[in-house]
């Protein structure tokens, strides 16, 4: 379903565009739902990228490679 | 070092003559030596050719003036193809030569220019093929503004005039940074600032980094390194470039030209972070965005996903306002229509895992039951409209119509009577005057043959003896013919009737 959303800022100019329908418009039964629809999953869109983002630290090296940063780096700014 | 180079300074300086050193030389021989001296002079007399004193003036210059320190101006500066600067030194009544060559020139941090007050470090050599002696110098450092502020501002205006820190370059930060690159060193307090910051206030940050020298005649190649690489790491939306405080010198690859342009040519937004509040440099200048300190680039990070979030989350409220607004009641009339197919199907398709999954199901449920009662409330509304207004004032108004059209028909079918009845009294009439009996009455009468099949019009239709018929108005009357009178046109009735007269 996300194929139709094209980055944050689309689906956030979308559903700022749709809360202000609904807002203002007396829409059709039928119209409405598909907004709300729309809207819900333009925000679940958005929290799912929100949420899809790994609580991770990575390092590169010279190589290019990516590795976990050893521990050292975060234990003690860690506070989960 | 010589012997004979030893003895004519030495002695020149005993004798105080300065003018004619040829004579200098020669005389105090003779005072001093004696004659003896003089006539072995061919034995001792060495011949040099111009190579050996050149040679033998180089050691001794490049000995004497192993290292020394001259201030100048610099003129005639010229950096040749080999790489090497020639300029001259220069005060209000000397010049010396000199010579930097390309290995010391790679270090100096402000471009050598005519009209330069510099200080100068090296040692004098002579430059045997011209037998001129230079210097041959490994530093340079302005007077007045330090070395290090000149640089800086010849680069600076040197990149500003070029348009790379033109603000129409610079790009915003992403709306919501996902995966946030770092160059930094491993090493010191910077890297642990920005990652407890974005830690304690990013939950699930994703943070790539790239180590870098930060300090050193090594850190600036290796700081625009790493920004080139950590640009090519895929959904990485943001960089952090920089290092904590530290001295100018510190700080200074920041303020190398190839960090500015690698900052320059990072495919995504640069955020610089280098020092404190105070410290400003060229890549400041390059990058999209400055922060004051590393700790202050990553608030900006955070910051910016905050703004994100919480623009989500006021749409987010707003969206579910939107329903609620029109619902106050009537959820069984929504739970009878969220029964419909097209309700039933929602959840299926928005089937998601998770607990926050499973919420937004839950608010989208919410909002499609509320999108009912909304509709429903309102249909309600509607047929309450309908019922305490349309309806009774139509009804009403039907009625009044009703009764008046009663009225007006009863008045219509009366005048209709009426008039039928006018019409009848008249017709009637006119029946009347035309009835025959009327015309007996006044005194005619109907005569007829003897069956009274036939009225009689004509004389010659009966004969003397017959017995014919007379209809009168009251009464009837059987007659018989005693005699009769002929008319002459036999078909007028006027005739006959004038024979009925007649009888």
């Amino acid at each position: 379903m996300d194929t139709s959303i094209k980055d944050f800022e689309a689906a956030i100019g979308e559903l700022e565009s749709i809360v202000k329908k609904l807002e203002e418009g007396d829409l059709p039964l039928e119209q409405s739902l598909a907004l709300y629809e729309r809207g819900v999953q333009l925000s679940r869109f958005c929290h799912a990228r929100l949420e899809e983002a790994e609580r991770r630290i990575e390092i590169l090296n010279e190589r290019g490679e990516l590795k976990r940063a050893p521990a050292s780096l975060v234990d003690e700014s860690d506070r989960a | 070092m010589s012997d004979l180079f030893d003895l004519p300074f030495e002695e020149e300086e005993d004798e105080d003559v300065v003018d004619s050193p040829q004579l200098t030389v020669d005389t105090p021989r003779s005072t001093v030596d004696g004659q003896s001296t003089v006539d072995s002079g061919p034995s001792r007399r060495r011949i040099l050719s111009v190579t050996e004193l050149t040679i033998q003036l180089r050691d001794l210059l490049e000995t004497q003036f192993f290292e020394v320190w001259v201030e100048g101006e610099l003129s005639n500066c010229r950096v040749w193809n080999t790489g090497h600067l020639y300029f001259t030194l220069k005060d209000q009544s000397s010049q010396l030569r000199g010579l930097m060559f390309r290995s010391a020139l790679r270090y100096l941090k402000f471009k050598p220019t005519d009209g330069t007050r510099v200080v100068a470090r090296g040692k004098i050599s002579v430059y045997e093929p011209k037998g001129e002696y230079q210097l041959v110098c490994e530093h340079l450092e302005p007077q007045g503004l330090g070395a290090l502020q000149l640089a800086f501002d010849q680069l600076k205006k040197r990149l500003q005039a070029e348009g790379l820190f033109d603000t129409a370059r610079k790009r915003p930060l992403p709306a919501l940074p996902r995966k946030i690159g770092i160059v930094t060193s491993l090493e010191g307090a910077a890297i642990r600032d920005m990652i407890k910051v974005l830690r304690r206030r990013y939950a699930n940050a994703h943070l790539v980094i790239c180590p870098a020298r930060v300090q050193g005649a090594e850190a600036a190649p290796d700081i625009a390194r790493a920004l080139r690489q950590i640009g090519r790491v895929s959904g990485v939306d943001v960089v952090i470039v920089g290092r904590g405080g530290g001295s100018i010198e510190d700080l200074w690859a920041f303020n190398e030209e190839m960090v500015a342009r690698a900052i320059s040519r990072v495919p995504v937004p640069v955020i610089s972070a280098v020092g404190h509040e105070t410290d400003v440099t060229i890549a400041d200048f390059a990058a999209d965005v400055r922060a004051p300190t590393p700790s202050a680039a990553a608030e900006i990070v955070v910051a910016a996903k905050n703004e994100f979030c919480n623009r989500i989350d006021r749409l987010h409220g707003r969206l579910h306002a939107a329903a609620r607004g029109r619902v106050q009641s009537l959820s069984r009339r929504a739970h009878a229509v969220s029964g419909r197919p097209a309700f039933a199907g929602f959840p299926g398709r928005l089937a998601m895992r998770g607990r926050h999954t499973a919420e937004l199901t839950h608010a989208l449920a919410r909002v499609v039951r509320a999108t009912f009662a909304g509709r429903a409330r309102r249909l309600q509304q509607l047929e309450r409209h309908l019922a305490t207004f349309d309806a009774g004032r139509r009804l009403e108004s039907i009625r009044t119509r009703l009764v008046s059209s009663d009225g007006r028909l009863g008045s219509a079918v009366r005048r209709a009577h009426y008039r039928a009845e006018a019409q009848l009294g008249n017709i009637a009439g006119r029946l009347d005057t035309l009835s025959p009996l009327a015309v007996l009455g006044r005194g005619y009468s109907v005569a007829w043959n003897a069956d009274k099949t036939r009225v009689l019009r004509d004389a010659s239709g009966v004969s003397v003896g017959d017995t014919v018929r007379v209809t009168l108005s009251r009464g009837e009357l059987g007659c018989e013919v005693t005699g009769r009178t002929l008319a002459e046109n036999t078909k007028d009735t006027k005739g006959a009737e004038g024979a009925d007269d007649t009888e």
